[in-house]
């Protein structure tokens, strides 16, 4: 119960954050700008280029909501960050902390609004896409929830790691790691870089510390998507989905251990 | 035996900035208890390390060495936040809410049904005075009406022990003597009450113990009537003063003033005994002979110097 009402006052003051307003409106924005080249395309499907008119669209959504999905893990991270590193610049935490809430009790309240605020966006990215898509005159074969999950574990191991680096870092400083930790995640994705020899075992060790670049990768996303049309099992899905919600789990918990010593002070 | 409702026992707090090898003592083998029903002060200059105390005992800073109690529990412990009303320093909130929404967000939190939440908060809001203001985003609010809201928040719930971190900071004289009166209500329904202030006239008025902390350590530790009443200085009225007298009074460092019953006449206490053999060696009559009361500012400021924050 404390939890929830500390997610649920964790939305609200989400809903009240200027940045997000500017995000919403970035995201009015793009469906704004591609609707005149996805009109335009839908105006020169005939009979007879259906198939790779039907490619384009595809692509240019899948270029769009993968820009919005990556902004979504910066949000993620920013939120998770924002959440309690403004409850302690503010003094806001100490009121709140004084009332008979466990310290894990309110860390995980924070992340269940970032967690919420998130889900509200991967909800707009569906949006966004299947609105895309009908604008082109296609519609997309992905099925909702792969498309709604993805993303959304993604978000979680985000703002999880977001959260553990601001129970002992500034804001700053944690999103500056969060941003690190991302572009080293895309160093050691197989084939994306190239290691010197004696390195390669740095590279090894990252890539079984780090998350699955797989998972994380917008190409993950977008992969997904084509491989709507050669069906995922749902136990594949099942395994990914569950490997990545371990992980942002492991996270948390370290999150919420660290956050048990510390001291809660005006930063 | 009743349990304290604060005790500290041998408490040391030092901060540390690892990087640059500081080490700041903040509170320094500091002992002292407030028993159930007492209100207590907490005096000292900025910088002495009030604050601090009342972050360890409400288990937002960690102790380094020493025990602390707070109803029986460890601090921090919810069972011992369950019974706390607790005002800090500046109080923070969200400012998009408005000072009704708050009060029931905090009211979740410390467990309390929402069916029995609008009542309790109504009556809260009239207590400190905002009942018109109740739909006002707080970030509207002047310094004073926070602090208000600061206070209902602090009271919900009916906490047995009340921890106010400046209390006073930013009411006007009329908004004080409502906190003052508020208080007083407290102590009569039996509550305790740790109160941090620098107002000193303030407290006298409704504190029973005192507690004086400068620099890290706790200089002064007692009931108020016993620390303010044992003065050195006597107060003497005599039906009249001979010249002479009069004269050797002042040569003592002592003061005359003429009253209605008499002449009232102080003295240190070493004077007492020569002074009253003198009145009635000179056929006057000592009318009455009483230990001088102290203030707490007295008090104060002869335990602690001059250090600033002095108010």
């Amino acid at each position: 119960m404390k939890v929830w009402t500390l997610a649920a006052s964790t939305l609200e003051s989400f809903l009240h954050n200027r940045l997000i307003v500017v995000l919403l409106l970035v995201g009015i924005g793009i469906i704004l700008i591609m609707m005149i080249p996805l009109l335009g395309v839908k105006a020169k499907i005939t009979g007879t280029n259906q198939a790779m008119m039907e490619s384009v669209v595809l692509q240019v959504v899948s270029e769009v909501v993968g820009f919005m999905s990556g902004l979504g893990s910066l949000l993620a991270a920013w939120a998770a960050t924002d959440s309690l590193v403004t409850e302690l610049k503010a003094g806001t935490v100490l009121a709140v902390m004084a009332r008979p809430v466990k310290r894990w009790e309110f860390l995980l309240g924070k992340y269940t609004g970032v967690m919420m605020l998130m889900a509200g966006y991967a909800a707009m990215m569906i949006g966004v896409s299947y609105l895309l898509a009908w604008l082109g005159g296609q519609h997309i074969h992905a099925n909702p929830l792969v498309l709604f999950a993805y993303p959304l574990v993604r978000y979680a191991i985000y703002a999880a790691m977001a959260m553990l680096l601001a129970t002992v870092l500034g804001s700053v400083m944690s999103m500056v790691s969060v941003m690190g930790i991302v572009i080293v995640n895309s160093m050691v994705e197989p084939g994306s870089w190239d290691w010197k020899p004696k390195l390669m075992w740095l590279k090894t060790a990252l890539y079984y510390v780090l998350p699955s670049t797989n998972l994380l990768s917008e190409e993950r996303f977008l992969s997904l998507r084509q491989a709507a049309l050669k069906p995922t099992t749902w136990q594949e899905h099942g395994t990914a989905l569950l490997y990545g919600l371990d992980y942002a789990l492991v996270i948390l918990l370290l999150a919420m251990w660290s956050f048990r010593g510390r001291t809660l002070r005006r930063d | 035996m009743t349990t304290a409702a604060i005790e500290f026992r041998e408490v040391t707090k030092v901060y540390r900035q690892r990087w640059r090898g500081l080490e700041v003592p903040a509170l320094t083998n500091a002992s002292f208890s407030v028993g159930p029903g007492e209100v207590c002060a907490f005096l000292g200059p900025n910088g002495a390390g009030k604050t601090t105390s009342i972050n360890l005992l409400m288990g937002f800073f960690f102790a380094d060495f020493g025990e602390i109690r707070v109803m029986g529990y460890p601090p921090g412990d919810i069972r011992a936040k369950a019974q706390i009303g607790f005002l800090p320093e500046n109080f923070a909130f969200y400012k998009y809410l408005n000072a009704e929404r708050l009060l029931r967000f905090h009211y979740a939190l410390a467990g309390g049904a929402a069916s029995a939440a609008g009542l309790l908060i109504s009556d809260l809001l009239a207590k400190v005075k905002l009942t018109e203001y109740r739909k006002l985003k707080i970030g509207k609010y002047s310094r004073g009406m926070v602090q208000r809201v600061g206070l209902a928040q602090a009271l919900l719930k009916d906490p047995q022990l009340l921890v106010l971190d400046e209390p006073t900071s930013g009411l006007d004289p009329t908004g004080r003597k409502d906190v003052r009166k508020l208080i007083s209500g407290l102590k009569a329904a039996g509550k305790s009450i740790f109160l941090s202030s620098h107002l000193l006239s303030e407290v006298e008025q409704v504190c029973d113990r005192v507690i004086i902390i400068s620099k890290g350590r706790v200089v002064q530790s007692g009931m108020m009537e016993e620390l303010l009443g044992n003065s050195d200085r006597v107060e003497i009225l005599v039906s009249a003063l001979p010249e002479e007298l009069q004269v050797r009074v002042t040569e003592w460092g002592g003061s005359v003033a003429a009253g209605e019953h008499g002449i009232s006449v102080v003295l240190d206490l070493g004077h007492k005994r020569e002074f009253a053999e003198a009145i009635w060696a000179a056929g006057h009559d000592v009318l009455r002979i009483a230990p001088l009361r102290g203030s707490l500012e007295e008090l104060y400021l002869k335990t602690v110097g001059n250090e600033s924050g002095v108010a």
